[in-house]
């Protein structure tokens, strides 16, 4: 049962809260709040990060700035206003419901690290950087985080923000498969960047989420693409490579077999989609 | 511990213990049009207006409300000829779903927004057991004034 709420607005506090009482931080408890009422994490302490003194979300030598404490609402709008990785807009808005959007944040998303994680996969694609505080450390995401609910963290330490790239003239594909067409949490997801030049592969970003013990991306099998034809054979290369790679599980949402053929659809229509006509 | 807080316009110092919920709290205060379903954040059941926006309470820890705004069903005038609109369209079988469902429909409309498209995804988060969200959507649409 939580017994003790603080609420820091210095990074030295924060930090040396987190070494004294061992709590958990939160920002939208979007997340911590289902899990302690689930029985799933026990703790007497709570600190809430929303009191920090923190920098704004901002856009700096062609990165992305997200702080810890901005909404996935906020995130939206400065993304629409600014214009820049339409990407993020088509994979936020399929987080949650309004309401959770609201309060839930991409540090929560990150800190959570779940295989599941939509923000997790958008930040896998734009080569994203965890900010840590306050040792001021700046890890790559997929370094960052180990495995389902598993993140490399010190005692003293907290998440202060995410740094993105930012991609011009991309374009991309994004698909969560759930049991419902609403507040899913995925099954299985792809996310995909392609740059092109004279219909060969400048870069290419093939991302999964829910399909192994963290986001699934190759950057040796992306790197191997570079001034390949794009084509439906060379997407079928890729859908049976990733097939082949991932190693998902079966829970009570769907099964390995279910999953790993989702790979493999999802990547050939994810082709279709950008290159032949829309499907749905 | 103490909070203050403005619920329903009203400045309030409520006394809450630190693991409390805001669902909860609300509650304990007599404020029963906020009700709890899936407690998880889920079906939209527990909805208030927290400095003007739509959150599920359930899933809003009570200290965090310090300082800050609160609206519930009971402080939107607007709420009852909505309800009323329910009512007509057949749309309050049990009628649990109906609080939550009415403080974001109140909300959208202040957003002005007329087309049901829009309205529809904005509702995502409001689920509904005995309806099947027909004759919400015809009560939605007159209420907001949807354009045909
Ligand atoms: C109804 C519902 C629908 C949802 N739908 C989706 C969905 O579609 N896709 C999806 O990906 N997620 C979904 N989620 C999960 C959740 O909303 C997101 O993961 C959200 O981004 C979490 O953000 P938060 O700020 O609420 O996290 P919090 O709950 O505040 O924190 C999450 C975790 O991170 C830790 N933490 C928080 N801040 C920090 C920090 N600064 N440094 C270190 N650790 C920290 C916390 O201790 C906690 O363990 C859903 C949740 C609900 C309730
Ligand atoms: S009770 Fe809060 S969303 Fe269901
Ligand atoms: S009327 Fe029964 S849940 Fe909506």
């Amino acid at each position: 049962m939580i017994k003790n709420y603080f609420r820091p607005s210095t990074i030295d506090e924060l930090s040396e809260l987190k070494i004294k009482t061992n709590g958990y931080l939160f920002s939208g408890g979007t997340d911590l709040f289902v899990k302690i009422r689930a029985g799933a994490i026990n703790t007497d302490t709570v600190i809430d990060t929303k009191y920090l003194e923190n920098e704004e979300l901002k856009i700096e030598n062609k990165k992305l700035f997200i702080p810890l404490n901005t909404t996935y609402t906020e995130l939206r709008k400065f993304i629409k206003a600014n214009q820049i990785n339409p990407i993020i807009e088509n994979i936020v808005k399929t987080i949650g419901s309004p309401m959770i959007r609201n309060r839930g944040t991409p540090v929560g998303n990150i800190a959570n690290a779940s295989p599941a994680g939509d923000f997790v996969l958008a930040s896998y694609l734009l080569n994203a950087s965890v900010i840590l505080k306050p040792s001021s450390k700046k890890i790559p995401v997929e370094e960052f985080i180990k495995g389902p609910g598993k993140i490399e963290l010190e005692k003293e330490e907290f998440i202060y923000g995410i740094e993105l790239e930012i991609l011009d003239d991309y374009k991309f594909y994004f698909e969560k498969v759930g049991r419902r067409n609403a507040m899913i949490i995925s099954i299985a997801s792809i996310g995909l960047l392609i740059k092109e030049d004279n219909e060969k592969i400048k870069d290419i970003r093939i991302a999964f989420g829910s399909v192994a013990p963290t986001i699934l991306r190759n950057k040796e099998i992306e790197k191997s693409l570079i001034g390949e034809k794009i084509d439906k054979n060379l997407f079928k290369y890729l859908a049976n490579e990733f097939f082949n790679l991932s190693s998902p599980i079966t829970d009570v949402r769907a099964s390995k077999e279910y999953r790993k053929q989702l790979v493999y659809n999802l990547t050939l229509k994810a082709y279709i989609n950008l290159y032949e006509k829309v499907v749905i | 511990m103490k909070i203050k807080v403005i619920i329903n316009g009203e400045k309030k110092v409520l006394d809450i213990e630190p693991h409390e919920i805001l669902l909860d709290v609300l509650r304990r205060y007599g404020y029963y049009s906020v009700r709890r379903g899936c407690d998880t954040g889920m079906c939209g059941i527990c909805t208030v207006l927290f400095d003007g926006k739509p959150v599920p309470s359930c899933s809003v820890f009570a200290a965090r409300a310090d300082g800050h705004e609160i609206t519930t069903l009971e402080g939107l005038p607007e709420a009852k000829e909505f309800a009323e609109l329910l009512a007509e369209e057949g749309a309050d079988q049990c009628g649990y779903c109906s609080p939550g469902l009415i403080v974001n429909t109140v909300y959208l409309k202040k957003l002005k927004i007329k087309k049901m498209d829009e309205a529809k995804i904005k509702l995502i988060g409001n689920l509904c057991r005995c309806t099947g969200y027909e004759g919400q959507h015809r009560a939605i649409a007159k209420f907001l004034g949807v354009e045909k």
